[in-house]
């Protein structure tokens, strides 16, 4: 499955092919000193798209990355150490290790999978935290195989060198690892795991409304980027010939890191670009490490030089341009913007179900508070239900808990003949229930058409996704926009590419929280006019959280009223009008008259 | 015509640094990180040897010696990298730094290379037995310091040891060869400990040692700085009174600042400037050049390293060629250096050289003795 412009794809693996090649051709003409320069560029590439695979496409920086890549070069130099030198060197080796001599390839391949069932296993155990505390926990597995490195000396040497692995790595192997690595991490951007990744990364809570399980996402861009990660570590493995697990620790996560976020941290465009700037600032700056003379003025030896110099790049990269040099987009992406194709607004065909939604007697505590208390109501299907009340009646914890976003303390939700309290948020779309949000929560640097398209392959097994998509973005009247990204709309286009988000969900039952909140009159009158098309085409139910009483009254059916978390009325435009309990909620006591 | 001059010009500019008289040498060393306080002043020791062979015109009058020094950063992998960089500048021999594991990082490079190089100051017998032809050592063995050591200590009358090593690298676990000659004397030893380098906390240590009764009448150790120090202290404080035996890798201003804890404290090293002794002479011009005495004998040591290859250059009628280099220095017999005269032949690469013992008296240096240990007595290397 892929999501995106198969051009885009192409172009974009055409440029790395030539790209590698023609560094290939050029450092051939400079000699062994470039070559190795170039291979060693390679290698950092490899390990630089490794971490942006996880970190630009969940969002969450890994200090641990490094990990993997001296497990990678720590299996695959076991594997090709000659068979002597190991009974010499690491006597504790079982015999079968220990007589095993493998070529380069086939290591590599043993070191990769391997490598991958260990970051399944701790992407298992560490998948479930979220932002800096996973990043954190990134660097504990960064310390603790470290010290599992050093401490496993029978098989590892620990702290000592650990020298004598074959030194296969020539440029050749380098570029071609170099181009399947960044060719695949390319491809896993715009894959549909890669899609759902970025679009939990703009907005997890979104996500799972639509349908995306985040936590899965993250595990497979983690396994993958481990992978990766392995192949470089046992490519520098065989490049250097020899190494000690300082090799894998704080300085290189610090060197490949400056480069990711240098170059950008979400695209292969920036991960190219980072690891070519600090691949050249460095070899610069090493040769005034040293000494030099310039034009006889003699500079002194400043050890040190290279560190201080990629600091001082990190901190113009950070105040400058924060995203990075590269920004948020792959250089195709610019450079032949993508048009979608147009949509037909029939394909989201009228869905009839006769589920109806109650919810019985649920009640929300936070605490002290008792947000939501004993609300019993129920939607019928085709329904559009108003839901009325003054700010903090619990409008929105009710849609929270609708939604599975928020699980009751009290009561149940129950559709047609199914309980849906507790179900996870990421389950109920499929439950044919979508929703929109307060504050919008779109994925601002994803495309209308990609928010939308995620939403759609994350529902009913993403069959049809793409007529799905194109008809909700018809139906709202925004498939002009499709190709421009989402956070650059104006407010009243946002709220209705949310809107198309959820339709493509091909929900039953649609929950619009304060959808016209700021819009202006005309928008308002055109969003009243195409929900009351949405409804009588697709026979869809919808609960309607809104302040603007015009569009509640001009739309629903039957209205309900929250105050202070308790349900005061219940039912047809007119009466609610007249209902004095709601007059004094919304006026104070004593305004009755 | 034009071109013809031209190429010609061309032709004979680039035949000229090959023709030019000059020796070469790839430093690469750790001038940062924990092996810095050796190799910095090995390289300071290095400084003034090619300075005073340049100055007289060169090695044998004619060959100039050129340094092209770059930091390894204490690194294995950098001096993988850094050697490669040195081999590809065309260097005829390299300079490693001052441990056994660094340098055996480079072993692959310089040996594809054939290129000859020389450990700064690294002691561990196995780095040139692994290392192969062209890996070459300059400092007294860590097992034969470990018999001179043993030896001393059985001869002062103590019979029973304890020992504290580190397996983080061949160098750390020198007290396993003191270990091996001392129970060979007919010494007793009373047990090990292990702890890795830059632990800094050896109260563990110190307790479980002052917990002994007997007590061991010596403990030996090749721990250096900043472990040492503290590991030192600890056992003082816990009540440790045993005899403290160290090794080069102490031999360092700061053992001398220690006050009252290093006092009688005794450690073999590479030499000490006797009376008239080349080491005094290299001290006094150590002192010229840079306005003070040296604190180390690591600097001396740099000075005999640049004495081994002016000795392989002339051996070599001259040649610079790094495999005509590689061959003389396996063959020199009794090279003058400021510490000791230093001999290849015969060796795998492991130079035999004079050991020194030293005592910490009064916050001072202290000969003991340079005495030359019972062949038959010195362990077989083994990668630990």
């Amino acid at each position: 499955m892929f999501t995106s412009s198969r051009q885009h794809f192409i172009a974009a693996a055409l440029a790395i092919v030539v790209l590698a090649v023609a560094g290939v051709v050029i450092a051939g003409l400079f000699g062994a000193a470039a070559e190795r320069v170039l291979t060693v560029f390679f290698i950092s590439l490899i390990a630089v798209t490794g971490i942006g695979v996880y970190s630009g496409n969940s969002g969450i920086l890994s200090f641990g990355h490094l990990a993997f890549m001296g497990i990678g070069a720590y299996v695959s130099g076991l594997l090709t150490l000659p068979a002597g030198l190991k009974m010499a060197t690491l006597r504790g080796l079982p015999d079968w290790l220990a007589a095993t001599e493998l070529s380069l390839v086939p290591a590599i391949i043993v070191a990769v999978l391997v490598t991958a069932i260990i970051a399944l296993l701790i992407g298992i155990a560490i998948g479930r935290l979220e932002g800096s505390a996973a990043s954190i926990a990134t660097l504990g597995l960064l310390v603790i195989v470290h010290g599992v490195i050093i401490g496993w000396r029978d098989v590892t040497r620990g702290a000592q060198s650990f020298f004598g692995v074959p030194r296969d790595t020539t440029l050749l192997v380098a570029a071609v690892a170099c181009v399947i690595a960044l060719i695949a991490a390319r491809w896993y951007r715009d894959s549909l795991s890669g899609l759902r990744l970025r679009a939990g990364r703009e907005n997890a809570i979104a996500a799972k409304a639509v349908g995306i399980n985040v936590q899965r996402e993250r595990l497979i861009a983690w396994v993958l980027s481990a992978a990766i990660m392995a192949l470089s570590g046992a490519l520098i493995a065989h490049f250097l010939g020899a190494f000690s697990p300082k090799k894998f620790y704080f300085h290189d996560t610090f060197l490949l890191l400056a480069m990711l976020i240098v170059g950008g941290m979400t695209t292969v465009t920036g991960a190219i670009s980072g690891t070519i700037l600090i691949t050249v600032i460095t070899e610069i700056l090493r040769r005034f490490e040293s000494g030099m003379s310039i034009g006889g003025f003699e500079l002194p030896a400043v050890f040190g030089t290279t560190q201080i110099g990629i600091g001082l790049l990190i901190l113009f990269a950070m105040f400058r341009m924060s995203e990075g040099v590269m920004g948020l987009k792959e250089w195709e992406e610019r450079v032949f913007p993508y048009k979608p194709k147009r949509g037909k607004a029939e394909a989201l065909a009228k869905r009839h179900s006769d589920d109806r939604l109650k919810v019985d007697h649920v009640a929300m505590q936070f605490g002290g508070l008792r947000a939501v208390d004993d609300v019993s109501i129920a939607v019928n299907p085709g329904e559009i239900l108003g839901l009325i009340g003054p700010n903090g009646s619990g409008k929105t914890t009710l849609l929270n808990i609708i939604s599975g976003v928020l699980k009751p303390t009290e009561g149940d939700v129950v559709l047609g003949d199914r309980s849906i309290t507790g179900v996870a948020p990421e389950k109920i779309a499929d439950y044919g229930i979508a929703r929109t949000f307060q504050n919008i929560r779109l994925f601002p640097t994803l495309t209308v058409y990609q928010n939308v398209l995620a939403a759609a392959l994350s529902t009913h097994g993403g069959k049809n996704a793409e007529e799905r998509t194109g008809a909700a973005l018809a139906r709202l009247g925004i498939d002009e926009r499709a190709g421009e990204d989402a956070g650059t709309l104006s407010y009243g286009e946002q709220r209705r590419v949310e809107i198309a988000r959820a339709l493509a969900c091909e929900p039953t039952l649609l929950l619009l929280d304060e959808p016209a909140a700021g819009m202006n009159r005309e928008e308002t009158d055109d969003l009243i006019d195409r929900l009351k098309v949405l409804s009588a085409d697709l026979g869809l139910g919808v609960v309607l959280v809104d302040h603007d009483l015009k569009l509640i009254n001009e739309l629903c059916d039957r209205i309900v009223v929250l105050n202070e978390g308790r349900l005061i009325a219940d039912g047809a435009p007119a009466e609610i009008r007249e209902n004095p309990a709601v007059i004094e909620a919304y006026l104070g006591p004593g305004k009755t008259a | 015509m034009n071109k013809l001059l031209i190429s010609t010009l061309l032709a004979s500019a680039m035949a000229l640094p090959a023709a030019a008289e000059t020796l070469r040498v790839g430093v690469a060393t750790a001038q940062t990180g924990a092996l810095a306080p050796f190799d910095t002043p090995v390289i300071d020791g290095i400084h003034i040897a090619v300075d005073e062979i340049n100055a007289a015109g060169g090695i044998d009058g004619k060959i100039k010696i050129e340094l092209l020094e770059k930091d390894v950063r204490s690194d294995a992998a950098q001096t993988s990298i850094a050697t490669q960089e040195l081999v590809d500048e065309g260097v005829s021999v390299i300079v490693l730094p001052c441990d056994a594991d660094p340098s055996l990082a480079a072993i692959g490079v310089v040996t594809d290379a054939q290129i000859p190089a020389i450990s700064t100051c690294a002691s561990s017998p196995t780095l040139p037995q692994i290392g192969g032809d062209y890996m070459f050592a300059n400092f007294p063995g860590d097992n034969v310091q470990a018999t001179v050591s043993a030896k001393w200590a059985y001869d002062e009358g103590h019979r029973s040891a304890y020992i504290i090593y580190s397996p983080d690298t061949q160098y750390t676990t020198m007290p396993l060869y003191f270990a091996e000659v001392f129970e060979k004397l007919g010494g007793k030893m009373l047990g090990e400990d292990t702890h890795t380098i830059g632990q800094q906390d050896f109260s563990a240590i110190a307790t479980r040692i002052a917990a002994l009764d007997p007590q061991p009448d010596v403990i030996m150790t090749s721990t250096y700085e900043p472990d040492f120090p503290s590991m030192l202290k600890a056992l003082r404080a816990a009540g440790v009174e045993s005899q403290m035996i160290g090794s080069d890798g102490i031999d360092s201003p700061t053992t001398f600042s220690l006050g009252a804890v290093a006092e009688g404290l005794v450690f073999t090293t590479a030499g000490h400037p006797t009376e008239g002794s080349e080491l005094e002479a290299f001290n006094k011009k150590f002192e010229e050049v840079n306005g003070e005495a040296p604190q180390t004998v690591f600097n001396a040591v740099g000075y005999d390293l640049v004495k081994v290859l002016e000795a392989a250059v002339i051996a070599a009628d001259g040649s610079t060629d790094a495999n005509t280099l590689r061959d003389a220095i396996a063959n020199l017999e009794n090279v003058q250096g400021a510490t000791s005269t230093i001999t290849y032949k015969g060796t795998n690469g492991m130079p035999l050289r004079s050991v020194s013992l030293i005592r910490v008296k009064d916050g001072e240096r202290e000969l003991i003795g340079q005495p030359t240990p019972d062949a038959s007595l010195i362990p077989e290397p083994r990668v630990q």
